[in-house]
């Protein structure tokens, strides 16, 4: 890596802070204001008004908001991201447990939404002035006029039950089982054990929640991309090659392609943050056991430290892809390098 | 200006790519029913803990039962069953201590025996022992205070002393949290092995778990009550009720539970489906107030005089809602199956009429109700506002989430009405009234101090009859004096293949230790 790059990134983290800590806060606080009380949520049978004040005490919810988002953030920099209300569990191992197939279906859909994207805005580029631009163009409307969960829900009904040829409950069949954790990350587990066919399997179910991410990102990447050709293409260079007699498709791919990506991946990074916001309600309707499916769990409970935790761990991920988008199109780009 | 990339191409690489993934779908995907022996639910329910003394949860009780065993257990009609205790009866003439016999064939899932000392551990040690900081007390620890101590008289037979009577102990022991956990394994492995690798002695042994996705059970070839006949079933934590339909619809999974009443109709017209909705023990009441426009006991009768709920369970249940009176479902002990509390518009318009309104001069009231967590609950409570217009009530309707409820429920601020479904899979009367009606109890949101006196005695009346009788004056005082507004029991839907015999259970449990595959 560069030394511009390291230094872009040290930037990067060192911005990411005061942002952390203004989001945490702004939670935290939203949290509180609301009128819904997670202890009143899991009070049992039996328990009196005095029970419930002092299950209030034990976990800090009689003081003041600035003292417990105090508490909370020293205890957050120890790494202690408290005790579920809920679950009755460390807060760490819940996020530890289910980030890493939110990884996998976040990576696995933004694979396939970038794939689509730059096939379709090729097609785009190349039908351009002719009946198939048209219906892409609409097509692409149609895609981002439909929420992802809504395009869950399709997609179910299209490849699930209409179509039965995909599966949209779970990770894996029912008969089989999962392979010993190394990493917690199934696909790469799986692989290196040896369960080849849990990763089929795995893959093969991740399928329909990725398409579903998927379609909110492809078709912007489509627009955006197609776009930035038809600019590319009215510039010297893309004349000048054409006079020296290179192919048509070999101009697209080799020229104007490389320069016409560096928008598109600039879009690709603000969908990849907008993707994982998608992951809350798709895993919820795929049985999908991440951070998405953690977190309705967490708001139907009011489970304050669950939401606090995953708040921030979604917001360190946005950050994250931001920064490495930042690093790609730093290396996509001379211009910025010699700047 | 022409590139390669026709439209040609592009048709060509989709049409070789969709070959492909065809070619490629496992076989396992394409299958359509469950291998043989082997049962796949779809339920909406995960549990937050594998410590089942943990939480109070009805809605994850069913799983439970699966892995763990409670000291008594109920008969499809919800009768009392032994279960791990084959006998039991109060020893002293004031009804302090409870003998129990246990059983004396029992092994938890690790091959060790169950004795009463497990027993004395799950209800008595546990619920005392210290708990960490920012921890907190298991449910039991409230549920059983007036334990005072139990006292092992020998690996078969326990005796539990009460601090004072607790008539529903007996009920509660077939009800949330009441499971009987090894005390010699949790002390081995501590409070997270127990969660992460659960042991009980159970129909079926927990084999894996992914927390919000799936449970793997295995049948318990040493269970005392016989094998159960499914070998393996795989729950499948589906929340999304759309998804557990398209799951059963698709024969991903043998069975649904909890799908949403049109589409259990719409199901039970699919030929190789079987559709059940049934009115279950748990109620779906109004938790009403004296706030504002309810401050005049004539408009909360009237209120309640103006619902119709035979046609809400026609038009929203299929009629299989069955409407109440009181606050208890039929068939339970402290329903008065003697006493109607009739619908009439006439009498609803009266009463409003004596304090001056009526359709043109409506009173204004407010009316909460959660969307989404109850079967049709917010279209239930659309039906309710239409009806209260026409005799003068004017409904403001308000979504409310369960959190805010409890919250507001608390505060003493709830609305004048809020939908609400209270569960109560044991059926006792004290766990309908003794907790909706009783002043000084946290579920209550109607207090009113003249019902003190005929609810608090019953909590500790041990005479059975004059117990059930006092809940049935109880029930139908509250109804009367319009305290509350019972409306119907609430409806349980599990549709499942028709290869599948299975049992109801009027609880609502859904237990697939007692059911089988045709042959």
């Amino acid at each position: 890596m560069s030394r511009i790059a390291l230094q872009l990134l040290f930037r990067r983290t060192l911005l990411a802070i005061p942002i952390l800590l203004c989001v945490s806060a702004l939670v935290f606080g939203i949290l509180r204001l609301l009128p819904a009380d997670p202890i009143a949520m899991s009070l049992p049978p039996g328990a009196t008004a005095a029970d419930f004040e002092k299950l209030r005490q034990s976990f800090g919810l009689d003081r003041s908001i600035p003292e417990q988002y105090v508490i909370w953030l020293g205890r957050l920099v120890t790494g202690d991201l408290g005790t579920s209300i809920y679950f009755r569990r460390d807060v760490g191992d819940l996020i530890a447990k289910a980030l890493p197939a939110t990884l996998e279906l976040v990576l696995l859909g933004l694979v396939l939404g970038v794939a689509i994207g730059i096939v379709g805005g090729l097609a785009m580029f190349s039908w351009r002035g002719r009946m198939g631009e048209q219906v892409l163009d609409l097509g692409t409307t149609g895609l981002m006029a439909i929420p992802e969960f809504l395009w869950a829900i399709l997609l179910i009904l299209a490849f699930g039950v209409a179509l039965p040829i995909l599966p949209f409950i779970g990770r894996l069949s029912p008969e089989l089982v999962l392979p010993p954790p190394v990493t917690g990350f199934l696909l790469f587990d799986s692989l290196v054990t040896g369960h080849l066919r849990v990763l089929g399997s795995a893959l093969w179910h991740m399928v329909l929640p990725a398409f579903a991410l998927a379609i909110g990102v492809a078709p912007l990447v489509m627009r955006v991309l197609r776009s930035s050709l038809l600019d590319v293409i009215q510039e010297d260079y893309v004349t000048q090659a054409r006079l020296r007699g290179i192919p048509e498709h070999t101009i697209l791919v080799r020229h104007a392609l490389k320069n016409a990506a560096l928008p598109t991946i600039s879009l690709i990074g603000v969908q990849g943050g907008f993707m994982f916001g998608g992951t809350v309600l798709v895993e919820m309707i795929f049985a999908y056991p991440g951070l998405g499916n953690l977190m309705v769990d967490a708001v139907r409970n009011h489970d304050l430290p669950v939401i606090q935790a995953v708040g921030l761990v979604y917001c360190v991920l946005v950050l994250g892809i931001n920064a490495i988008v930042d690093v790609v199109y730093l290396a996509a780009n001379p211009k910025l390098r010699v700047a | 200006m022409t590139t390669n990339f026709d439209r040609r191409t592009i048709l060509r690489l989709g049409a070789g790519a969709g070959a492909l993934a065809t070619l490629g779908v496992p076989a396992s995907v394409l299958a359509q029913a469950a291998a043989k022996g082997q049962l796949t639910i779809a339920f909406p329910a995960d549990v937050p803990t594998w410590d089942p003394n943990a939480r109070s949860l009805a809605a994850v009780q069913s799983l439970y039962k699966c892995v763990f065993d409670q000291p008594l257990t109920q008969n499809p009609d919800i009768s009392v069953r032994p279960a791990l205790v084959t006998k039991w009866g109060y020893v002293d003439d004031k009804s302090l201590s409870l003998g129990l016999d246990f059983r004396n064939d029992v092994v938890f899932h690790d091959g060790s025996p169950m004795t009463a000392a497990d027993f004395r551990y799950s209800f008595f040690e546990r619920p005392r022992a210290p708990v960490p900081e920012g921890g907190r007390r298991l449910d039991t620890s409230f549920i059983w205070q007036k334990i005072k101590e139990i006292e092992v008289v020998s690996p078969t037979r326990a005796i539990v002393h009460f601090s004072e009577p607790m008539p529903s102990a007996v009920a509660w022991m077939y009800f949330l949290t009441s499971y009987v956990v090894p005390k010699a394994y949790v002390e081995r492995v501590g409070l997270d092995g127990f969660q992460k690798n659960p042991v009980g002695s159970g129909p079926y042994r927990l084999v894996e778990y992914q927390q919000g996705a799936r449970a793997v059970l295995e049948a318990n070839d040493k269970y005392w009550d016989g094998k159960p006949a499914i070998g393996r079933i795989t729950v499948e934590l589906v929340r999304d009720p759309t998804a557990r339909v398209a799951a059963i619809e698709s024969r991903r999974v043998d069975c649904a539970i909890d799908v949403p009443v049109r589409e259990a109709q719409r199901l039970a017209t699919v030929p190789g489906l079987v559709s059940n909705i049934d009115a279950i023990a748990d109620i779906t009441l109004l938790q009403i107030t004296k706030n504002g426009g309810f401050a005049d006991d004539r408009v909360r009768l009237a209120a309640h005089h103006a619902i119709n709920k035979e046609a809400i369970s026609r038009a929203l249940f299929g009629g299989a809602a069955k409407p109440i009176s009181v606050p208890a479902a039929h068939g339970t002990a402290g329903y008065p199956e003697d006493f109607v509390f009739p619908f009439s518009e006439e009498k609803a318009v009266a009463l409003l009429k004596e304090l001056g309104h009526g359709p043109q001069n409506p009173i204004k009231i407010k009316f909460a109700s959660p969307n989404g967590a109850f079967p049709n609950d917010f279209d239930a409570a659309r039906a309710i506002v239409q009806m209260w217009k026409k005799v003068g009530i004017d409904a403001e309707l308000e979504t409310i989430e369960l959190s805010t409820y409890q919250e507001r429920l608390r505060a003493g601020t709830l609305p004048e009405a809020t939908y609400f479904s209270w569960g109560n899979s044991a059926g006792d009367p004290e766990l309908y009234g003794g907790y909706l009606l009783n002043p000084k109890s946290i579920f209550s949101a109607f207090k009113t101090e003249d019902l003190a006196p005929k609810i608090q005695p019953l909590l500790v009346e041990m005479d059975e009859k004059k117990r059930i009788q006092g809940y049935k004056d109880a029930h139908r005082y509250a109804a009367e004096k319009g305290y509350t507004i019972p409306l119907y029991q609430t409806v349980k839907t599990v549709v499942h293949v028709n290869t599948l015999n299975t049992t109801k259970f009027v609880n609502g449990l859904v237990l697939p230790q007692g059911w089988s595959f045709k042959a």
